[in-house]
């Protein structure tokens, strides 16, 4: 949960793209003045070593880097997590413990998923930043004074939440005094090609140098039009997967497959249900469960062929305008077929 | 000849930083814009700045309005800064926190910029 890299460095920023110069450039103007920041960007696109650098180029580096994961918790915890209690403030409270916000002090508290927080967790925050520092911990009626540089990150758009009342506007524009934004990877596929060059040599570091296959240029083509919804973490964890196993033109067509896959699930529910699968046509799971007391492959079939035979009667009855006598010639039935199939199907003229 | 003033105006509306850049240009400042906070601060910086004046909107991209001022104010504390704000917005009272030398809400005349800035630059 929290991560006291007091010696560490932490990884560069690396890329070309417009943004990531730009958001290197930031960091440089921003890292001295320790006003609050957030970062915002997609999951795993990198917001933790956007914190990382604005603290290590900033004079409170050497002191705490202490993170939060303000989705991870709940409410209560996070509260005492952040604030610290007193011995005996609630029970189970048999040590007085400190919270982040103080063992940030002189340093960095990282409020990881700032959009996932409570409303009246926010009321709090706000008022600790409003005092420059000050609140009590749980239980306690003495004020206690930290002096933290707060950076927060999300993934989440807090305008938008503002709007619906879940994000408190006094406390977006409070943190928000600096906004570094960072883009999705598919936004930057020029990144691509230095952030595969710079992870291969790190991972073959730590692979002992042994000598592995790594990604030939085509591999690289291929993964620079690849969308990588899970962004730079997702990169890092198909690297991996390449240097330990091998097979890298297998691998990229797994992912590409599972892309497929994905997008499959989340198409649009058109008419024809071009998207969805055959078990879902035939509606597997629920009018024709074998689970159910009714369930024979004979009626199964039945329903099946009647839903096939609705579609593509209402399908060619749409386009030929609901001329009978034109859609029975393209369906190849007789005119009297048809009327009755339409009566039996239940297929009604759409309304004038 | 007199030196003119010089104004660094911050403003990422385009149509406003247009007007107030040709309204001071035209009234004999020496005027440098910028449209986002990053930019502004970067001619700040910069060694030949001595800027007499900082005009400023409060909600920028990157860097906001806020941090500007609280910039500004650290490393030049006798320069002044006019915030321009949209109307009910709440970053106002963020502005004043960080010494903003007035802030005005938009909309505004010119005019009533331009006297305020004479009022500032003859304090």
């Amino acid at each position: 949960m929290s991560d006291n890299s007091k010696s560490k460095t932490g990884p560069p920023i690396v890329g070309v793209s417009k943004n990531i110069v730009r958001v290197r450039e930031l960091i440089e103007h921003v890292a001295q003045t320790g006003l609050n920041t957030v970062v915002f960007g997609e999951s795993g696109v990198g917001k933790e070593v956007v914190a990382q650098n604005l603290y290590q180029k900033s004079p409170r580096v050497g002191k705490p880097f202490i993170k939060i994961n303000c989705a991870a918790l709940p409410e209560g915890l996070l509260e005492s997590e952040l604030f610290g209690y007193e011995r005996g403030a609630f029970t189970g409270a048999e040590q007085r413990k400190k919270g982040k916000f103080q063992l940030a002090h002189s340093g960095v508290l990282l409020l990881d998923e700032i959009g996932d927080m409570s409303l009246s967790l926010q009321a709090k925050l706000l008022h600790v930043l409003q005092s420059g520092g000050e609140f009590s911990p749980l239980g306690s009626e003495k004020e206690v004074k930290a002096d933290t540089w707060v950076i927060a990150a999300t993934n989440h758009d807090l305008k938008k939440e503002i709007k619906e009342g879940k994000f408190r506007e006094d406390l977006y524009y409070r943190l928000n005094i600096i906004k570094i934004h960072l883009s999705p990877l598919r936004e930057r596929p020029e990144d691509i090609p230095p952030l595969i060059d710079f992870y291969i040599k790190e991972y073959t570091a730590m692979l002992n140098n042994r000598h592995i296959e790594t990604p030939g240029a085509k591999v690289i083509d291929r993964m620079c039009t690849y969308s990588w919804p899970g962004n730079v973490r997702e990169l890092q964890n198909v690297l991996k997967r390449m240097l330990v196993l091998g097979d890298c033109n297998q691998i990229v067509d797994e992912i590409f497959n599972s892309e497929r896959m994905v997008s499959r699930d989340s198409g649009p529910d058109d008419e024809l249900n071009h998207n969805a699968s055959l078990a879902k046509i035939i509606d597997l799971g629920g009018r024709n469960s074998p689970d159910n007391q009714s369930f024979s492959l004979k009626t199964a079939k039945k329903n099946a062929v009647e839903m096939v035979e609705r579609e593509i009667i209402s399908h060619v009855l749409a386009k030929t305008d609901w001329n009978r006598s034109k859609a029975s010639k393209i369906l190849k039935i007789s005119y009297k077929t048809l009327l009755y199939k339409i009566s039996d199907l239940k297929i009604v003229p759409p309304e004038k | 000849m007199k030196k003119p003033f010089r104004l660094l105006i911050i403003d990422d509306a385009e149509e406003i930083l247009t007007a107030l850049t040709n309204f001071f240009t035209q009234k004999k400042y020496d005027v440098v814009s910028a449209a986002n906070g990053l930019d502004g601060l970067k001619h700040i910086e910069s060694k030949d700045a001595d800027f007499d004046l900082i005009i400023t909107d409060l909600v920028l991209p990157n860097i906001s309005g806020v941090a500007i001022i609280s910039i500004v104010k650290k490393k030049f504390p006798d320069t002044p800064v006019i915030a321009i704000t949209g109307w009910g917005e709440h970053p106002e009272s963020l502005a004043k926190e960080a010494h903003a030398d007035h802030v005005l809400e938009k909309p505004f005349k010119l005019p009533e910029l331009e006297q305020l800035v004479k009022k500032l630059l003859n304090r």
